[in-house]
Order: C-alpha cells, then structure tokens, then sequence
C-alpha cells in the first residue's frame, strides 16, 4: 500500500476488522521499517499489552504489566487492504494470532445453554 | 415495526428508563432541603443529557463509532485508559448502588435477609440479560419504569404552589442562611446535575443504537426520542423534587432508604399507589443496573477493539460477555460488605461528573467535524449548546470533589 497516511493519526489506536468483518482488536503499536527511497515505512501492526503499555507513563506501565504481561502479536502490514476508520485486513483474526482469548472465552461459554 | 412505532416506543422507553437510583437520591434531597430552588439544574441538566446523547446517537448513526472507540482515536492510548478505569469504576458503583437498590425493595415488601436478597437479585438480572434480546431489555424496563409516573400524580394530589415550583425553573442565588448552607446548596447543585447527566447513559445510548442497526436515516429518530423522551423523563425528576419540597421536608422524613420515595404515592392512593411505586422503582434500578453491566463491557471492547454486542450470540462475543457477567458479580460484592447502596450512589455521582468533560469532549469534537460527520455535522445551535455544556461540566468536575469534602458528602 502506497497511499500517503499518517501512521500516528491514521492507524494507531484504530480498531481492525478481519476479513470476516469483525472487530479483532485495536492498533496497539505499529513496526517501521526504512526502505530508501520510500523512507519510514509501517512494516506491521502490534497488537497486545506489550504494544501499548510503553506508551503510558512509567508507573503506569510496571502496574500493567504485572496486570496484563507483556506479550502482543505482529500482523505483517501486507495483510491491510483498508485504511479508514478501522483498519481492515485480508485475513481472518486466527490466521494472524489475533482474537486468541475470544476463542478461549467462547469455549467455556459454549457450555452454557442458549449461548 | 413502522418508524412511528419504533419512535413512539423510543419516546416511552427513553423516559421510563430516565430515573435511577441516584437521581432519586438527590432530587428527593434537593427539593426537602432547599425547596424548588434547584429546580433549574434539573431542566439545565437535562437539556445537558440530550445534547450530549443526541451528539452521540447522530455519530453512531452516521459513522457507527461508539464512544469509547472515538476516545480511543482522539486522545490517545494514556488518557483513554484513565478515562476507561474513571467511567467503569462509575458504572460498577452505580451498578452495586442499583442491586442493593433492588435488594432493599424486596426486602422491604419481602421481610427476607437482605443479603440472600441481593444473591436473588444478582440471579435475576444475570438471568434476564442473558435470556432477553437488546430490545426487549429496554422494553422491558424501559416501560416498566413508566410506573414511575405514579409520583407525577402523587404531586398533582398535593397540590404543590405552582407558581413557586415555575419560578424554581429561573436560576438565581439560594436564600441561604450560612456559608455552610450555601456548600451545601452547591453540592446538591453538583450532585443533581451529576445524576441527570451520567454518562453511562450516553454510552449505553450510542452503543444501544449501534446494535439497533442505526444508518443517517435515523438521525430524526434519534433526535426525537432524546429531546421529547428526556423531557418527558424530566417531567419524574420535577415531581421527585416537589415530593421533597411538599410531602418530605415538612414531614421531616429523609428519604435514605429508596423505598421511602413509595411513601409518597402510599399516602395518596393507598395500597394501590405503593405498589405501583415499588413496581416502578424495581424496574427503574433493574434497567439502570442492566444499563450501567452493559456500559461498562461496552467500553471495555470498544478501548480493546473486541468483538461486542447483545445482538450477538454470548460465545460470538465472548470477552464482553464475560465482562458484563464480572461486574454484575463484582457490583454485588461490593453492597454485599454492608456498605449502604445510598453512600454508593454518593461517591459514584461524585465520580461521575469528575469523568463527564473527559467522555463528552471527544464527541462534540467528532459531532462537530465536517470531514468526519458530512452534511450531518453539529448545526450552530448543537455547537454552541456543545461548547455551553463542556464549559459547565468542566466547572461542575472541578467543583465536585472540594464540595464533597467541604460538606462531608452533603451532610453539613
């Protein structure tokens, strides 16, 4: 994609959709890489605690990682096709390690009638 | 359903679902302590609900952003995430405030132990937002609470002195006698334009018409039913204060516990109007309950961009679920300890209107913006009342917590 965007303004803290059109998390932190002539490029997404919690001061962050861990997933930025309101991927949540504790919620909650 | 079906229902479940336990508390307090002379917070407050609910009801018709999504995209990482932690520990009071609300009903038409109450009362609304789709949760309460209007007529019996309770309606200093009274004043002030606007309310609204499937097509509706519906809520809230001035100040009866209010009705229709009280303030704390659960699991997946929504199956939105299911438990654990639900609702109010600016800038900037909104951006009228509003809330949250010191939280 080479549409001229603001990383900070345009897709960090967006929500992202799969391909299945449903919410998988938010742009918690993004990757660059530089690649001369472009420049600055966003290489990936990060999504996940360890994305986002440098960003808050630093009390903040040792409370939220001894809360929430450290840990985020990197969604290769070849796989967004949409840059709007949300960020829109071509893949589905699972297929980029997103959406993880949802599927583990949804089985113990299966177990529930009328679920 | 027709559109004039789905208005008309919008108009009666916006205002059956208009008073909570809070706003009980507090219009009830202001009118026995201070007569109708705070009766002008209550019409500015609620002006300041439908601007603020109105602006987010038009954002997630026309861009199907929810609120804690755009608080998100606007502020950034860090404030988003105080504000999440401010407006959920809100909502989980509020919502603890509501079951012991609920309990405290039951126990007064019941005679059973309070605590196995508030076990049945957590049973039941867990039991009732799983089972019931979106709609028919706010139909159900939503009307259920129109039994409130059993204090509307409860008034008209009194016949209050008309012309005092218009003239409450022009703001004007309080006759005061003391410095302390007029701290006092000041906090019922706070607190009363605090209970009116919740924010929880809002976010529920906008989230609520996200999962009704709002388009631009509803723009009217949604202006409809917040202006004429909250108007009509208001209409419980005047009578909650001239119950106050009329039936509780001279009787010198403080209305602490939520099913004193039901003396008011009792005493002029008998049976028949305790009942119907108690039936309305049950399902006015149960909504609001169910209200302040959702709200907080809204926001918690709107920061988290996690799937959400009643209209979904429990396991297609399994983390928001579970959210909802944890504050339900955690806001009966917490009145379970004994606190008293009205010291709740007391810090909560206080809370609350400290988060309000931090909820409500986001989306008068978004409601305002022509590149976001289109055609459908604020008119001159909503900008002004905006930019009106954000200034009076900003001087209510900066007020609220010396005010509640100062008066020992309202008591003198």
């Amino acid at each position: 994609m080479t549409l001229s965007i603001d990383p900070h303004r345009d897709v960090l803290d967006h929500e992202i959709v799969d391909a299945n059109g449903e919410a998988c998390g938010m742009v918690d932190g993004l990757q660059f890489t530089h690649s001369p002539p472009h420049g600055r490029r966003i290489a990936a997404l990060r999504v996940g605690p360890g994305a986002w919690l440098p960003r808050l001061p630093a009390l903040l962050q040792v409370i939220g990682e001894r809360l929430l861990g450290r840990r985020w997933v990197t969604v290769p930025w070849h796989h967004v096709v949409e840059v709007s309101e949300v960020i829109r991927l071509d893949v589905s949540a699972g297929a980029v390690g997103l959406g993880r504790l949802d599927r583990v919620a949804a089985r113990w909650l299966q177990r529930l009638p009328r679920s | 359903m027709n559109k004039a079906a789905e208005l008309f229902l919008g108009i009666l479940t916006a205002m059956g679902g208009f008073v909570e336990i809070g706003e009980l508390t507090f219009t009830l307090g202001a009118g026995m302590h201070f007569g109708y002379q705070l009766l002008w917070i209550t019409a500015l407050g609620t002006v300041g609900i439908m601007v603020y609910c109105e602006m987010a009801g038009r954002v997630a018709a026309v861009r199907r952003r929810p609120v804690f999504t755009l608080i998100r995209e606007r502020n950034g990482v860090a404030t988003a995430l105080l504000t999440l932690v401010a407006a959920n520990l809100v909502s989980l009071l509020t919502c603890a405030a509501e079951i012991g609300g609920v309990a405290l009903l039951w126990q007064l038409a019941s005679g059973w132990p309070y605590r196995a109450l508030l076990v049945g009362a957590l049973a039941f609304l867990l039991v009732a937002v799983w089972l019931l789709p979106f709609e028919w949760i706010e139909r159900v309460f939503g009307l259920g609470g129109l039994l409130l209007i059993v204090f509307v007529a409860a008034v008209w019996t009194l016949q209050p002195d008309w012309g005092d309770l218009a003239a409450g309606f022009v703001p004007r200093m309080p006759e005061v006698s003391s410095q302390r009274e007029l701290l006092l004043c000041a906090y019922f002030g706070v607190a009363l334009l605090s209970s009116i606007m919740l924010p929880y309310e809002t976010y529920f609204y906008a989230a609520g018409g996200i999962e009704d499937g709002w388009s631009s097509d509803d723009i009217v509706t949604n202006r409809v039913v917040v202006v004429v519906g909250f108007a009509l809520g208001a209409l419980l809230s005047v009578a909650l204060v001239a119950l106050g001035t009329e039936y509780f100040g001279p009787r010198g009866i403080e209305p602490q516990l939520p099913g004193t209010a039901a003396l008011a009705p009792a005493s002029a229709f008998g049976t028949l109007g305790l009942v119907i009280a108690m039936l309305g303030l049950f399902f006015a704390f149960s909504g609001a309950a169910i209200e302040t659960a959702l709200s907080g699991a809204y926001n918690l997946a709107q920061f988290a961009g996690w799937p959400w929504g009643k209209a979904k199956r429990p396991r297609a939105a399994a983390r928001f679920t579970l959210s909802w299911i944890a504050i339900f438990c955690a806001a009966m654990l917490i009145v379970m300890t004994g606190i008293d639900p009205v010291q709740v609702v007391e810090y909560s109010i206080i809370l609350s209107v400290v988060v309000l600016p931090f909820t409500y800038f986001p989306v008068l900037m978004v409601a305002r913006d022509k590149r976001v909104m289109g055609q459908h951006a604020n008119g001159m009228l909503a900008n002004t009342l905006g930019w009106f509003y954000l200034v009076a809330i900003t001087l209510a949250a900066l007020a609220a917590v010396p005010l509640f010191l100062l008066t020992h939280g309202g008591r003198g």
